[in-house]
């Protein structure tokens, strides 16, 4: 945890900044450590020990700013360091939109790091023995169940790992914030061959921000039942489906509307979403709120990076835009109020009804895609334009009847959540964005 | 000038210290010292208003017991820190080890192109050169709507000690430019973006360079406004020289890296020896091309930058190794263990990946010889999926082939197939290979500088995604 030495040592950096000249300046001082604990095939196969210290400093000097970030905390080592920062600022353009925030608009409610409740103070409790036993406890390798069609497991890799992250946030204008949170994660990958000689790999995870909440035990039976559901996975042929993507997967297709969304794509046109404020683009089904306050789970957030407070805030409503993400930087360029920087924890709501998972949506759909995994590909911010590869499986009458692979899902964002069908509840709480499993239709498959 | 033991301000008695204090856990430790400062300038809206240093400073420790791994870093190297790093690291001690480290291979001359060392720099005059960039592609097209061009450059003092007594220390320059430009014609929106990067120093700012950029920002531009979805489905795929090397890369270098390889992971993991594609074609990975971002002196274990053929004339003659599966395998290292920097321990990564030229004519001729397909020539990400061996890239630009010609530009869509089947479904190699210098960076687990290259291939049978 940051010491009140390094709280010091940060008021004292505001100090050296305004001596060597700077008008103002914001300094972030983050600490963190975590250990992790690998696994190869239910054996300890690396032990790795993390700790970080780091102070970003943002110089407004003479109307021209610069952005600075060391990790020698020495007292004379960052007085040096910003004086020779603040000399760099002066070479740079002036620029009269970089200023900082209205002092209105900081977060005054993060006092102590733990408002949200996403610290677990017996963090500092826990040994190396137990971490071990975790990571080898969460390892099915040594007790693998005989698998489906006569399937083997080949390889298990299994990382455990737990984390305290701490931040400290103030500037010269007196914003004064501090966040914390520890999280409890274990990830695996699995390979698995079939009795044909074919390999198939998959993954899951979990994630938690206390010891009490954190169960792994169940990560990679679940990984192994989704690389067996691959086994003797071909593309369909080429056409027109419906689609499910499961929520695991889900944030994929919603990254890119929270991405056109921000100031700096916007103001530079390089957005899809250009001009779209009060415009019903989408699906009027589509709803997507940013809810940053959730207690208890990592990720959420009382304030952003500038010390802007965030807030509980609908982004897009039956399908209109109404939410452009932009600090102050933008503001000022776009003429447009400050907002915050960006989506905390966006979260798409439920349509039609509140009890809707994967299942059901397939139910909903009839015939179609699962799509439980993407396999690379991209979005062109500037035009909506994507194309991502994909594996799941082929659905008929809402049941999986047979896995697909090797094919690709080709559209436009636009056209894509016009063709929204629906929504589950079943996004999963240890990720950063909240989206649950989604049905399109009318969706370009290509195998 | 500072040496790096006076960089970092420990002594080869100390780390000898600490490097017994490591071995407590296991059979060999090293310790990777790294200070890196990294600048940046940024041009947006006509100006450079924007820009910073960075400095990140420390030591990783690591211990092997066989193939286990034991790392901590610290981001002090006090004595004191570097032993209760080492302490950390040894961490990892179970039953004796069986890690046995290759013999020492004897360095080569530095692949870096520095002549001007980048703290001469005088950031007006680099500012002004992105000013001049931003003019200079404006004055080749009417579309222009926004520019933003990063220039950034960062110099890494690396020091490595292990336990043989080997003290080795590499400076890595790195140059790098990226531009982002939007152009709007009748109302519809173009982004490009297109970089340089160079393992150089000060001197690759020039006004060739400059001029390279400028008119590759405006590359056939008309043909991208005009650019429409191809059908998808399978076709054959002729692939322009060049960064179509991101293949190789996502098809076939991660499978044949051998970490993938020891864990039984890769889909070529048996295959060793055995012929995986047509005679005549030779995939390699090198770390020696002078200037190029792949290039590095020694990898991050300290073992010299190689030429590593992974298929010569078809058949699979080497993994891409790092300490840990060189052990393993009973060959000699391959300089592949990279990292990202102090806080991560290497693991086997690419450098620069490319095929060497083949003897079945030109670009022409490959496009001559499809009736209905597709040529890709420009791209942004790639990924593989490394048990079944399927990958993807993303195409930003190309054109439909009919009848042996090209006709309609084409964008915006993903390639999928799968290494083993695409490898031998490369069924024509021209004769010009072209390393890409772009600003490659692959992102297995950590973030690694790479480059990757090709000649002219056409390959049989790929799934093309469209409407």
């Amino acid at each position: 945890m940051i010491t009140e030495d390094e709280i010091t040592l940060a008021r004292e950096c505001l100090d050296f900044a305004r001596n060597a000249g700077a008008q103002n300046c914001r300094i972030t001082l983050t600490k963190s450590t975590e250990d992790q604990i690998s696994t190869l095939d239910g054996e300890i196969d690396k032990v790795t020990r993390c700790a970080d210290r780091s102070m970003n400093i943002a110089l407004f000097v003479d109307g021209r700013y610069g952005a600075f970030s060391i990790n020698k905390l020495e007292r004379d080592t960052l007085k040096e360091f910003i004086s020779k920062a603040v000399e760099t600022v002066r070479m740079l353009a002036p620029d009269e939109f970089r200023v900082l925030p209205h002092p209105n608009r900081y977060c005054k409610t993060a006092l102590t790091g733990r408002e949200l409740d996403s610290y677990d103070p017996s963090y500092s409790l826990i040994d190396a023995g137990q971490r071990r036993r975790r990571a080898l406890d969460a390892s099915v390798f040594k007790r693998c169940p005989e698998l489906p069609g006569g399937a083997r497991l080949i390889s298990e890799e299994g990382e455990y790992s737990d984390s305290e992250y701490d931040v400290y946030l103030i500037d010269s204008q007196g914003l004064d914030c501090r966040h914390t949170e520890t999280s409890f994660d274990y990830g695996v990958e699995v390979t698995i061959e079939s009795p044909k000689g074919n390999k198939y790999s998959d993954y899951w995870w979990t994630s938690a921000s206390k010891q009490d909440e954190f169960n792994a035990s169940e990560c990679s039976m679940t990984a192994i039942r989704r690389a067996c559901g691959q086994i003797g996975a071909k593309p369909m042929k080429s056409g027109r489906y419906n689609m499910v993507v499961a929520s695991n997967v889900a944030s994929r297709l919603v990254s890119p509307l929270i991405n056109a969304l921000n100031g700096y794509s916007l103001q530079q046109g390089n957005s899809f979403l250009v001009g779209s404020m009060g415009k019903r683009l989408f699906s009027d089904k589509l709803n997507i709120i940013d809810d940053p306050w959730r207690k208890g789970e990592s990720g959420s957030k009382l304030f952003d990076t500038e010390g802007v407070a965030t807030r509980e805030t609908k982004i897009i409503e039956n399908g209109m835009v109404v939410r452009y993400f932009v600090n102050t930087y933008m503001s000022g360029k776009m003429h447009h109020p400050l907002t915050g920087e960006d989506a905390i924890r966006p979260r798409l709501l439920a349509y039609p009804s509140d009890d809707m998972d994967m299942n059901s949506l397939m139910a909903l759909c009839g015939d179609g895609i699962l799509v439980n995994d993407f396999n690379g590909g991209n979005c062109n911010q500037a035009t909506g334009d994507f194309s991502y590869g994909i594996s799941g499986q082929l659905f008929k009458d809402g049941k999986c009847v047979k896995p697909v692979s090797e094919m690709l899902i080709t559209g436009n964002f636009l056209t894509l959540w016009k063709n929204f069908l629906g929504a589950g509840t079943d996004f999963r709480r240890c990720a950063t964005k909240l989206i649950p499993s989604l049905a399109f239709c009318e969706v370009d498959f290509s195998g | 000038m500072m040496n790096n033991s006076e960089l970092f301000g420990v002594s080869a008695g100390q780390m000898r210290t600490i490097v017994a204090e490591g071995l407590k856990g296991g059979d060999w430790c090293d310790l990777y010292f790294e200070q890196t400062v990294y600048n940046d300038l940024l041009l947006r809206d006509g100006a450079v208003a924007s820009g910073g240093f960075h400095l990140d400073y420390g030591c990783g420790v690591r211990v092997l017991n066989g193939e286990k791994t034991g790392y901590a870093y610290s981001e002090s190297t006090e004595f004191q820190s570097l032993m209760d790093a080492a302490k950390a690291a040894a961490a990892v001690a179970g039953k004796p080890g069986s890690f046995k480290a290759g013999p020492s291979i004897p360095t080569a001359k530095p692949p870096y192109l520095m002549q001007t060392d980048w703290s001469d720099a005088d950031k007006k005059q680099l500012s002004a050169w992105l000013e001049k960039l931003e003019a200079a592609i404006r004055s080749r097209s009417p579309y222009p709507s926004k520019v933003i061009a990063l220039l950034s450059w960062s110099v890494s003092n690396i020091m490595m000690y292990n336990s043989l007594g080997e003290l080795t220390s590499d400076t890595r320059p790195l140059g790098s430019v990226t531009v982002t430009a939007i152009f709007i014609k009748d109302g519809r929106t173009e982004q490009r973006n297109i970089s340089r990067s160079y393992r150089c120093g000060l001197e690759m700012i020039t006004d060739a360079l400059l001029d390279e950029l400028a008119a590759e920002a405006v590359k056939d531009l008309d043909d991208s406004f005009a650019a429409r979805r191809p059908k998808g489905g399978r076709m054959p795929v002729v692939m322009a020289a060049g960064a179509s090397g991101i293949l190789l890369h996502e098809a076939m270098g991660h499978a044949f890296e051998a970490d993938f390889n020891r864990k039984g992971q890769s889909v070529f993991c048996d295959r060793m020896g055995q012929r995986i594609c047509k005679s005549g074609i030779s995939i390699i990975d090198d770390a020696t091309i002078p200037g190029n971002r792949g290039s590095i002196l020694y990898d991050d274990e300290g073992v010299p930058g190689q030429k590593t053929y992974m298929v010569h004339d078809g058949i699979l003659t080497s993994f891409l190794h790092d300490r840990i599966s060189a052990a393993y395998y009973g060959v000699l290292p391959t300089g592949n263990g990279r990292r990202e920097s102090f806080r991560y321990n290497p693991i086997p990564r690419m450098r620069t990946t490319y095929m060497e030229s083949g003897a079945d004519g030109t670009l022409e001729d490959l496009v001559a010889s499809v009736r209905k397909g597709i040529y890709v020539d420009k791209f942004a990400n790639g990924e593989v999926k490394i048990g079944e061996g399927d990958f993807t890239f993303y195409v930003n630009r190309g054109y439909l082939i009919e009848n042996g010609r090209l006709t309609q530009p084409v964008k915006d869509v993903n390639i999928i197939g799968n290494g083993p089947r695409a490898l031998a479904d490369i069924v024509a190699v021209a004769g010009d290979l072209k390393i890409d210098d772009g600003t490659w960076t692959c992102g297995k687990e950590q973030s690694v500088a790479v480059s990757c290259g090709i000649p002219s291939v056409l390959i049989n049978n790929l799934t093309v995604g469209g409407e």
